[in-house]
């Protein structure tokens, strides 16, 4: 088996549900209309681990000698529901409970986890994460201090985990239904809709204690049509840190099944590309993928730490065309990437990472950030409490230019237009791939024939180089993200773009 | 909790769940002992170890489902979920063919399987630690390496337990063993990574660390001065891992779900020639000591042989319990996917196989995904070394592959007699007529 130590980007993670994560047990609160809120007192109240065991469960994580211990609490409920064939077939809600023991010594993590609360368990847990360090204790613990982030980057006035499954089974049926009746060549679709709420504690030898609950929320179609035996298939998802509101102040649930069909639709009369170098143009929206593939997972923190990264001895030099400025901000209200605190309870901020075509910054954690002499900026994330946190994006975006989108597509004489993709991958070393559902041939100036079945290939610091034009009607897509065997919530937006030159490949 | 524990509370929430109106029940319990160490650079950078649980169920009321899963095994949050389980179903629609499966007995004696080794968990921490320190350390000695990722040596012993209302109840317990490392080779610009990692049931047949290193070593350097070449159609020789790949791709087009729903190419196809007389592909969950072998699937099914493809000709697909019931078909034990699935053997030599070649691709590797069941295309990033009369020459980087799958198994032209049991899915080296090599 080879080991691949890549990052990659999924976009139509849709229909495997509820094999891993969590749902609503919060009947009982919910039922009572309370409205979660993040209280510092979650864990003591519903599971009895009170703070002064946190505190004393920290210090056995030292007994060792480690430098730093955390604990990170997470209780998370997620529910499913899905229509296929016609019928709701399937619905689900999910259970996660557990706390991760983590403990630091240089640049060495010494991990545990327990699903147990039993101060037995959690004992028998720090002192495995302790067995990182071998000698005495040498650090105190800090009396806990609470810390509000002040952010409120979520919709928690109709939570989805609080709404009764009969409107959701409305929710799935009518997108479900726009996309089947959306044109007669539409032979299959599959509608699901899935929410979480987390509930996270978070404390620490430093005397930190933070929570946060966070709502995500997502609405995926896929519609496959059918002619002359030719098959094709259409995806679109909508949502976010969102509830109920979304789909009567954002986006119809209508609107998202005819956009899945609308794209099988377009599939049918699409064309094999022509494989060669040739000039790209990438629609905005779901071109984010690549500001995501090829600039955001080469400025992670930790392998420019560890000098993996083709980044790592870039920082303040010209990386970009001037013309290319590129941030991620957690910290944008209601979207799929955002959150008030980081998993390792840092307050998140927007971070710079090309300003004006200048590597400006990393994606840092806590633990990078201290080995590499710099800020955590609110970058640390995990998938559970089984996993470490690591430096992982958030809501990446290029920032807009000053072309408009008809000069783009006019300046180019024969090339290629990406509209929506498969999925992306990108290795350490800046090579990355990305599957192209959608794009359209650009003939004299003009956009042209759908094309299906493209790749792109290249590297970030030539894609980086050859960013000719951008236009600045910013959109963003939904993602899931995967690195080191953890998934995470992102977006990445960008405006229309052009390639100068790229690699395209096809069946032709 | 002990085993006992387990498979009772299964046999619980079964039982609680009939009395509150479910007309079946399943519950499945999976326990994991997991520990890891990741090394960079000489020292442990992440040393991890904890036992997990996990619970799934399923509920039926009439032909209605609903399912569940939790971490918290408290008997207070599996009941509520039960009943709240069963309110869902409620509101379900009835689909006459859902429902667990007939009760099947299991003939096979579990030890037959040889799924277990008590060495993997009998082995000390500081062993697994100078394991993955030596890989590391006879890579970093190898002077073309520029980096090591880290390398990593897991170890896992899980246990299941299932119990349904159709009577069934049973348990097994399996380990595995892994070693390996990624490692960064070139220049800057042009870098390359790549590593090796094998993965056991037994600790013994592991591969040593200086076999996984100097796997590793080949396969990173190889792919040093990888240039683009010009876009072209041309014969690939698939190496064994690829082969591995293409057939993880079949896996989905063969499933179940896949067919029924007529998201794959292979739908409606069963005796149909989908392939040339060159083509064996072969399920087979009941291989001992191979990483895909259980005793059962996710439903308690018996694992089982299926014969997928048989000289071309489509036999079976990879069924379970549900799709089985709507193509008219009986379930082959593959609920969970395919279970050690292979591509059968030929009779050539790797060897002779790029020999035959005048100038073509030898795959080494893929990246990206660009693979869709419906129309079996395939188009994605790749890496591999050109073929040139017969001889493989110089490496080629940051091109693209595409053809379809169900041209790729008509053509396929020689296969390989270097079959390895080393992987779930698994093939030999296989060389196909022809694809697009996407460059400049």
């Amino acid at each position: 088996m080879v080991d691949s130590r890549r990052r990659d980007f999924l976009r139509k993670s849709i229909i495997g549900l509820a094999t891993t994560l969590t749902s609503g047990l919060w009947f009982d609160m919910l039922a009572k209309g309370i409205v979660p809120l993040p209280s510092l007192t979650f864990f003591e109240e519903r599971f009895g681990v009170s703070r002064e065991d946190m505190k004393k469960i920290l210090e056995i994580a030292l007994s060792k000698g480690g430098e730093f211990s955390e604990l990170f609490f997470e209780y998370r409920t997620l529910n499913s529901v899905s229509m296929e064939e016609d019928i709701i077939k399937d619905s689900s809600e999910n259970i996660t409970l557990g706390v991760g023991i983590r403990v630091l010594k240089g640049a060495q993590t010494g991990y545990g986890y327990t699903d147990d609360f039993s101060f037995e368990k959690m004992k028998q847990t720090a002192l495995t994460a302790a067995a990182i360090a071998s000698g005495n204790s040498q650090f105190t613990i800090a009396n806990l201090s609470e810390k509000f982030s002040g952010l409120h980057v979520y919709d928690l006035n109709l939570p989805m985990s609080d709404v009764k499954l009969d409107t959701k089974v409305d929710l799935v049926k009518k997108a479900y239904a726009a996309a089947q009746t959306y044109d007669r060549r539409i032979i299959k679709v599959q509608s699901s809709l899935i929410d979480e709420l987390q509930y996270i504690t978070i404390v620490n030898s430093e005397g930190l204690i933070i929570a946060d609950v966070r709502p995500q929320m997502r609405l995926v179609v896929s519609a496959t049509a059918e002619e002359n035996g030719i098959y094709n298939t259409g995806f679109k998802s909508a949502g976010g840190r969102v509830g109920l509101n979304f789909f009567s102040t954002t986006e119809t649930p209508e609107v998202t099944g005819k956009k899945a069909s609308e794209e099988a639709i377009h599939l049918l009369s699409a064309v094999d590309p022509v494989a060669g170098e040739q000039p790209v143009v990438l629609g905005s929206r779901q071109s984010g993928v690549m500001i995501h593939e090829a600039v955001g997972h080469p400025l992670e923190a930790d392998a420019n730490r560890k000098k993996t990264s083709i980044m790592w001895d870039k920082l303040g030099t010209q990386v970009a065309n001037p013309i290319v400025t590129i941030y991620d901000d957690p910290t944008i209200p209601f979207y799929r990437g955002s959150y008030n605190v980081d998993d390792e309870g840092t307050i998140p901020k927007k971070k710079m990472l090309i300003e004006n075509g200048k590597l400006v910054g990393y994606l840092q954690d806590r633990l990078s950030a201290k080995l590499m002499n710099m800020e955590p900026d609110g970058h640390g994330r995990r998938q559970t409490y089984r996993n470490i946190p690591i430096p992982r994006m958030a809501n990446t975006v290029l920032a807009p230019g000053k072309d408009l989108v008809d000069d783009i597509i006019r300046s180019v004489k024969k090339g290629f237009y990406a509209e929506t993709y498969q999925g992306g991958q990108v290795s350490d070393t800046g090579k990355f791939t990305f599957s192209v559902n959608m794009g359209y041939l650009i003939e004299d100036g003009k956009i042209t024939r759908p094309v299906k079945n493209a790749t792109l290939i290249g590297t970030n610091v030539q894609i980086l180089n050859e960013v000719e034009m951008i236009a600045n009607d910013t959109a963003f897509f939904l993602g899931t993200c995967g690195k080191d065997g953890q998934s995470a919530a992102v977006t990445a937006g960008t405006p229309t773009l052009k390639i100068r030159q790229m690699t395209v490949g096809g069946r032709k | 909790m002990s085993d006992r524990n387990l498979l009772q509370l299964a046999e619980e929430l079964v039982e609680f769940g009939r009395k509150n109106g479910a007309s079946q029940v399943e519950v499945s319990i999976q326990q994991g002992t997991n520990f890891s160490v990741d090394v960079r650079e000489g020292e442990i950078e992440k040393l991890m170890e904890a036992v997990s649980k996990n619970l799934d169920l399923r509920v039926f009321v009439d032909s209605k489902m609903a399912r569940a899963s939790s971490s918290d095994l408290s008997k207070d949050t599996l009941s509520k979920l039960i009943l709240n389980a069963i309110q869902r179903a409620k509101l379900s629609s009835s689909d006459p063919f859902a429902g667990l499966p007939e009760k099947e007995t299991i003939t096979i004696d579990v030890a037959s399987l040889k799924i277990y080794d008590p060495a993997v968990l009998d082995m000390a921490p500081e062993k697994k630690i100078a394991a993955a320190k030596e890989v590391e350390a006879i890579c970093l000695k190898d002077k073309h390496i520029a980096k090591s990722y880290g390398s990593t040596f897991n170890t896992h012993i899980g246990e299941r337990f299932l119990a349904n209302s159709n009577g069934f109840s049973g348990a097994y317990r399996r380990t595995n063993c892994s070693n390996g490392i990624s490692l960064q080779a070139g220049k800057d610009p042009n870098l390359f990574d790549e590593g090796w990692s094998d993965t056991s049931v037994h600790l013994e047949k592991l591969e040593s660390p200086e076999t996984i290193a100097k796997k590793a070593i080949y396969r990173v350097t190889r792919l040093i001065g990888g240039k683009k070449i010009e876009s072209q159609n041309v014969p690939v020789v698939f190496e064994p891992p690829m082969t591995a790949g293409l057939l993880n791709f079949f896996a989905t087009c063969v499933s179940g779900n896949s067919i029924y729903l007529k998201q794959s190419f292979l739908a409606g196809k069963i005796g149909e020639k989908v392939g040339n007389d060159l083509v064996n592909i072969i399920d087979d969950g009941l291989m001992p000591g191979a990483l895909g072998t259980e005793l059962f699937d996710g439903e308690g099914v018996p694992l089982r042989k299926t014969v997928l493809i048989e000289k071309g000709t489509l036999k079976n697909y990879l069924l379970d319990t549900y799709s089985a019931k709507k193509l008219k078909m009986k379930t082959t034990g593959n609920s969970g996917g395919p279970n050690n699935l292979y591509f059968a053997a030929g009779s050539s030599t790797q060897e002779q196989i790029i020999k035959s070649v005048d100038k073509g691709l030898f795959l080494i590797g893929t990246i990206g995904f660009g693979e869709v069941p419906t129309t079996g295309d395939i188009s994605r990033g790749a890496f591999g070394i050109w073929i040139e009369k017969g001889e493989l020459t110089y490496p080629v980087a940051e091109i693209t592959i595409s053809g379809n799958l169900a041209q790729l198994l008509q053509g396929i032209q020689m296969v390989g007699n270097d079959l390895q049991f080393k992987d779930s899915i698994t093939g030999p080296t296989v060389k196909v007529a022809e694809m697009t090599v996407g460059g400049k």
